[in-house]
C-alpha cells in the first residue's frame, strides 16, 4: 500500500510554506468527523490513515450538520444514517435519521461485490449498497496491481480514439460489476426524483438502484434544511452538487481537492446546460417524473472528452483559455476579419486551434466567459459531425445565458482549425455561411492558417528557451530562425535550474500561457500528475478559509511547486525535486520577465473577452 | 432520438412494518423467500428490467421502511413516483386501516400533477399463512376499500409462495406507464439577441 507514490504527493516530506498563516484549527465539527473516520478506519480496514485523509479539510464544515459525539458510538455498528457497505446484520442500502445526523459508516465486508443483501443472484437487480464504488479493499486492489492504475479508466485519446467517437465505454457494467466499483472517479448525472441521467461508466438503467440511493442521501439531508456537499469515505470522497431538479455526484479516490471536484462537476452541469439549457428545470417542475434521459442521446463522446480533460487541461481549473502563440501582426489580421462579421449580427466570432484560441470578438460589449469557451470547444471536438461539413446547432453558453440557446455555425477550416459564429437567430445559416467564406478568404490570403499550422507544430513556450536576460532579448518568439520544430524531438532538455514547466495565468485577460512538455515530463501519466499537483497549489491558494497566498513552495518526491499570486498574474513552477529554492524563486523571475516580453504573441490583447 | 429509448419507472411500496414488503420484492426480483424478519431500515432500492409490449422497461422499486420512524423520510422518498404500491397483511386488521394513512401521506408528500388519477395498486399479503385460517381481512372489503378510492387495482398476494407476486408487479409497470404517457414536452427559449447583447444573463459572478 505504501508502495505506490505514482499518483499521490506524501506528506511526509513536504516542506510547505505558506507567506500567510496556517490553517485554521479543526473546529469541533471537524473534530467529531475526524473521530468518527478515525474510529470507522480502525473498524473496517485496521490500516492507520494519514494525515490527509484523516483531517476534514475546512470547506465542507458548513455543510455538515451537528454530530453530536454522543451518538457515535451508538452508531458505529448496528445503525447507520447513510450506509456505505453491507454488513451481515442488514441487508442494502438504508437511510436512517436521528436527529439530522450525517455519517458514514464504512465497512470492511465490502470487498465482494455480492455482499449487500440479495445482491450477486443476478446482476441487474441487485440491492444497492450507498457508495459500491468505493470499497477501501477495492481501492487498494487498484493501487497495488499497476495495470489499472495510474490512471482513473482513461487511456490516452490517441490511442483510443475509435472508442470515445462511438460514446460510452464500458456500457455493459453495473454497480455490482468488480471493474465498475475499482474506478477511482465515477461521475453521476441524476434527476432529484433519482432516475438516472448519466453516468461515466456502466448503463445508466442498470444503476438505478444505485441512481436512487444517491437521490434519497441528497434529499434525506434536504428534507433537514441541510445540504450534503462531500462524505468521505477511507480514500473516496464523495462530492454532491445540486443544480435545482439536477443532482451531481462525483465518487473519486483520486486525492484532488474537494473544490477541484466541485468545479468538475459545474463543470460537466454547465456542459449539459449548454446541450439543452436550463428549461429543462421547467419540465421537471412541470413533472417530476421527468426522464431527461432521451433528451442527451448521442452525447456520450462530449461528456467522455470533458471527464478526459479534467486532467489533461489546465483551464478546467484555471477557469481561464489560452491562446496559439503568434506573431501580433498575424492575430491583429485574425482579429480585424472577425471584427467585420460581428459587426453585421454574430454575437461571436471565434477562430480556435484545438483547444487554443487564434482570435475572437464579441459584439458590441457581450462578452465570453473563459469556462463556456472551454465547454463550447469541448462540445466542437468532441462531435465528430462537425469535422466533415459545415454545421449550425442550437447551443447554451451557461455563463452568457443559461436559460436561452444561441445557433453556432461552426465550420473547420483546417484539420485542427475551426471557425465558431454565434447568432441568435435561427434563420441566419446562409448570412453565416457568407461570413465563412469572407473570413476563411481573407484567412488564407493573409496566411494566417499556415501562420496556425506552423505555430501548431513548432510549440509554444520552452523552458530550454528561457533567456538567461530577458529584457536584453527583442521580445518576440518569432524572429528567432533558430527556433527548433517539434518539441517532441528535443530529449533530455530541461530548463534552467531544474525548472521543469510552468503556467502563467494574467488576472486581467482571463488567459494562461503554459510552457510546453519536456523531459522528463513527457508522457500523459506524468503530464496528468503534475497538473493535479497545480490542481491541488490552486485549490489551495484560492481556499477562501485560509486567506489569500502570495507565495508557496512545496516539496515533495515528484517536483518542487512554486507559486506566486500577485493581482495582475499566477505563476505555477514546477522544478526538480532537488532545486535550490533561491534559484528557483530566481528562474521564476525570469519567466514571468520572458513572459511579459513576449505577452503581445502569446496573449490575445485589447479584446479581453471577458473583462471589459 | 436516442437508438435505446427505454423507459425508467419509480415504483414505491409503501405499508405497515412486518406486512412483507421487502418479501414481495424478493421474491419478484429474486424468486427468493425467508422466514426470518430483517426490518428495512430507511430503505431498499432494487431494479428491474421487464419487458412489456415489445418495449423494455426499468423498474427502480423503492422498498421504504414500514416503522414508524422512518417515516419522516416520505418526501425525500416519494418525488417523481410513477407507481405506488400499498401492501397490508390480510391477517393483521391494523394494517388494512392504515392503508389510508398511507395513501394520504403519499399524495400529500409526491403532490402528484394528478392525484385522482395517480396509479395506486393495493396487496394484500400473506394470503398463505394457516391456509387462510388466520385472516381478518376479507376479500371483499378490501375490494370496497379500493373501489371507494377510484379504482385502485387489487391483488391477494403471497411472497412465500409467490402466488400473484409477478401478476401484480405487471399491473403496477403497465399503470406506471400509462400514466407516464403524457410526456412533457422540452422547449428552450433562444436569446433573443437584440436585447441581450447589451446586458449578461445573471448568474456570473466572475
Ligand atoms: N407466511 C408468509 N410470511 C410472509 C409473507 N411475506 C412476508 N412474510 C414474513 O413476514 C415477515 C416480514 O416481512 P418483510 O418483508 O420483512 O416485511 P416489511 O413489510 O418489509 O417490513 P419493514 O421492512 O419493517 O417495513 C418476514 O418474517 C417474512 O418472512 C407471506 O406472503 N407469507
Ligand atoms: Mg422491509
Amino acid at each position: 500500500m505504501t508502495s505506490d507514490s505514482s499518483s499521490r504527493s506524501s506528506s511526509s516530506d513536504e516542506e510547505d510554506e505558506k507567506s500567510t498563516g496556517k490553517k485554521p484549527n479543526t473546529n469541533s465539527i471537524d473534530n467529531s468527523l475526524d473521530a468518527i473516520e478515525n474510529q470507522l478506519s480502525s473498524i473496517s480496514f485496521n490500516a492507520p490513515i494519514d494525515e490527509n485523509t484523516a483531517t476534514f479539510a475546512d470547506y465542507n464544515h458548513e455543510s455538515v450538520s451537528e454530530i453530536n459525539d454522543g451518538s457515535l458510538t451508538e452508531t458505529v455498528g448496528e445503525r447507520r444514517v447513510i450506509s456505505i457497505g453491507e454488513s451481515s446484520s442488514s441487508r442494502g442500502t438504508g437511510l436512517w435519521t436521528k436527529n439530522m445526523e450525517v455519517e458514514v459508516e464504512m465497512d470492511g465486508s465490502m470487498a465482494s461485490p455480492s455482499s449487500s443483501g440479495y445482491a450477486g443472484e443476478r446482476g441487474s437487480s441487485g440491492s444497492v449498497s450507498v457508495t459500491s464504488g468505493c470499497g477501501s479493499d477495492g481501492v487498494r486492489e487498484v493501487r497495488d496491481n499497476g495495470s489499472t492504475a495510474g490512471d482513473d479508466g482513461v487511456n490516452s485519446l490517441d490511442t483510443d480514439r475509435g472508442q470515445w467517437t462511438s460514446g460510452k465505454r464500458h456500457a455493459d457494467e453495473d454497480d455490482t460489476s468488480v471493474s465498475w466499483r475499482k474506478r477511482k472517479k465515477h461521475f453521476f448525472i441524476l434527476s432529484h426524483s433519482g432516475k438516472p441521467i448519466y453516468s461515466r461508466y456502466g448503463d445508466e438503467h442498470k444503476l438505478a438502484g444505485f441512481s436512487a440511493t444517491l437521490q434519497a442521501i441528497i434529499s434525506f439531508v434536504e428534507n433537514g434544511g441541510d445540504r450534503v456537499k462531500l462524505v468521505r469515505a477511507g480514500k473516496h470522497q464523495v462530492v454532491f452538487l445540486v443544480k435545482g431538479p439536477i443532482y451531481l455526484v462525483c465518487i473519486s479516490c483520486t486525492e484532488e481537492p474537494y473544490e477541484s471536484l466541485r468545479g468538475q462537476l459545474e463543470l460537466l452541469y454547465g456542459q449539459m446546460i449548454l446541450i439543452l439549457t436550463r428549461s429543462v428545470d421547467r419540465c421537471f417542475e412541470k413533472n417530476p417524473k421527468f426522464d431527461m434521459t432521451p433528451l442527451l442521446g448521442g452525447t456520450d463522446a462530449v461528456f467522455y472528452l470533458l471527464i478526459h480533460s479534467f486532467s489533461q487541461n489546465p483551464a478546467t481549473f484555471l477557469h481561464a483559455y489560452t491562446c496559439l502563440p503568434l506573431a501580433y501582426a498575424t492575430r491583429q489580421a485574425a482579429g480585424a476579419i472577425l471584427q467585420d462579421v460581428a459587426d453585421t449580427g454574430v454575437v461571436f466570432a471565434i477562430l480556435m486551434c484545438k483547444d487554443k484560441v487564434v482570435s475572437l470578438v464579441g459584439l458590441q460589449k457581450a462578452s465570453l466567459h473563459p469556462d463556456d469557451m472551454l465547454l463550447m470547444a469541448n462540445f466542437v471536438m468532441s462531435s465528430e459531425s462537425f469535422r466533415t461539413s459545415e454545421s449550425f446547432s442550437p447551443i447554451c453558453l451557461p455563463r452568457y445565458n443559461p436559460m436561452a440557446f444561441l445557433y453556432a455555425y461552426v465550420h473547420y477550416l483546417d484539420a485542427d482549425t475551426y471557425l465558431i459564429l454565434l447568432t441568435g437567430s435561427s434563420q441566419a445559416f446562409f448570412h453565416l455561411k457568407e461570413c465563412r467564406i469572407r473570413i476563411e478568404t481573407v484567412l488564407s490570403k493573409s496566411n494566417v492558417l499556415s501562420e496556425v499550422q506552423r505555430s501548431m507544430s513548432e510549440g509554444g513556450l520552452r523552458i530550454d528557451q528561457l533567456p538567461v536576460d530577458p529584457s536584453a532579448r527583442s521580445g518576440s518568439l518569432f524572429h528567432l530562425n533558430q527556433r527548433k520544430p517539434s518539441p517532441e524531438t528535443v530529449v533530455g532538455v530541461g530548463g534552467p535550474a531544474g525548472l521543469l514547466h510552468f503556467i502563467y495565468r494574467s488576472i486581467y485577460l482571463d488567459q494562461y500561457v503554459s510552457s510546453e512538455f519536456a523531459s522528463p515530463i513527457n508522457s500523459r501519466p506524468q503530464q496528468k500528475r503534475l497538473y493535479r499537483a497545480y490542481q491541488r497549489l490552486y485549490a489551495s491558494m484560492h481556499d477562501k478559509g485560509v486567506g489569500p497566498h502570495k507565495t508557496q513552495f512545496r516539496r515533495d518526491e515528484n517536483y518542487v511547486l512554486l507559486c506566486w499570486v500577485t493581482q495582475d498574474f499566477e505563476l505555477y513552477a514546477a522544478f526538480d525535486p532537488l532545486a535550490d529554492k533561491a534559484v528557483a524563486i530566481r528562474i521564476c523571475n525570469r519567466v514571468c520577465q520572458w513572459v511579459k516580453d513576449v505577452e503581445n504573441e502569446i496573449f490575445l490583447l485589447g479584446a479581453s473577452p471577458f473583462s471589459w | 432520438m436516442p437508438s435505446r429509448r427505454r423507459t425508467l419507472l419509480k415504483v414505491i411500496i409503501l405499508g405497515d412494518s412486518g406486512v412483507g414488503k421487502t418479501s414481495l420484492m424478493n421474491q419478484y426480483v429474486n424468486k427468493k423467500f425467508s422466514n426470518q424478519y430483517k426490518a428495512t431500515i430507511g430503505a431498499d432500492f432494487l431494479t428491474k428490467e421487464v419487458e412489456f409490449e415489445d418495449r423494455l422497461f426499468t423498474l427502480q422499486i423503492w422498498d421504504t421502511a414500514g416503522q414508524e420512524r422512518f417515516q419522516s423520510l416520505g418526501v425525500a422518498f416519494y418525488r417523481g413516483a410513477d407507481c405506488c404500491v400499498l401492501v397490508y397483511d390480510v391477517n393483521v386488521q391494523k394494517s388494512f386501516d392504515d392503508l389510508n394513512n398511507w395513501r394520504e401521506e403519499f399524495l400529500i408528500q409526491a403532490s402528484p400533477s394528478d392525484p385522482e388519477n395517480f396509479p395506486f395498486i393495493v396487496l394484500g399479503n400473506k394470503v398463505d399463512v394457516d391456509g387462510g385460517n388466520s385472516r381478518v381481512v376479507s376479500e371483499k372489503k378490501a375490494r370496497a376499500w379500493c373501489a371507494s378510492k377510484g379504482n385502485i387495482p387489487y391483488f391477494e398476494t403471497s411472497a412465500k409462495e409467490g402466488i400473484n407476486v409477478e401478476e401484480a408487479f405487471q399491473v403496477i409497470a403497465k399503470n406506471a406507464l400509462k400514466n407516464g404517457e403524457e410526456e412533457e414536452i422540452y422547449l428552450p427559449d433562444t436569446i433573443d439577441v437584440g436585447s441581450t447583447s447589451q446586458q449578461r444573463a445573471s448568474g456570473c459572478d466572475c
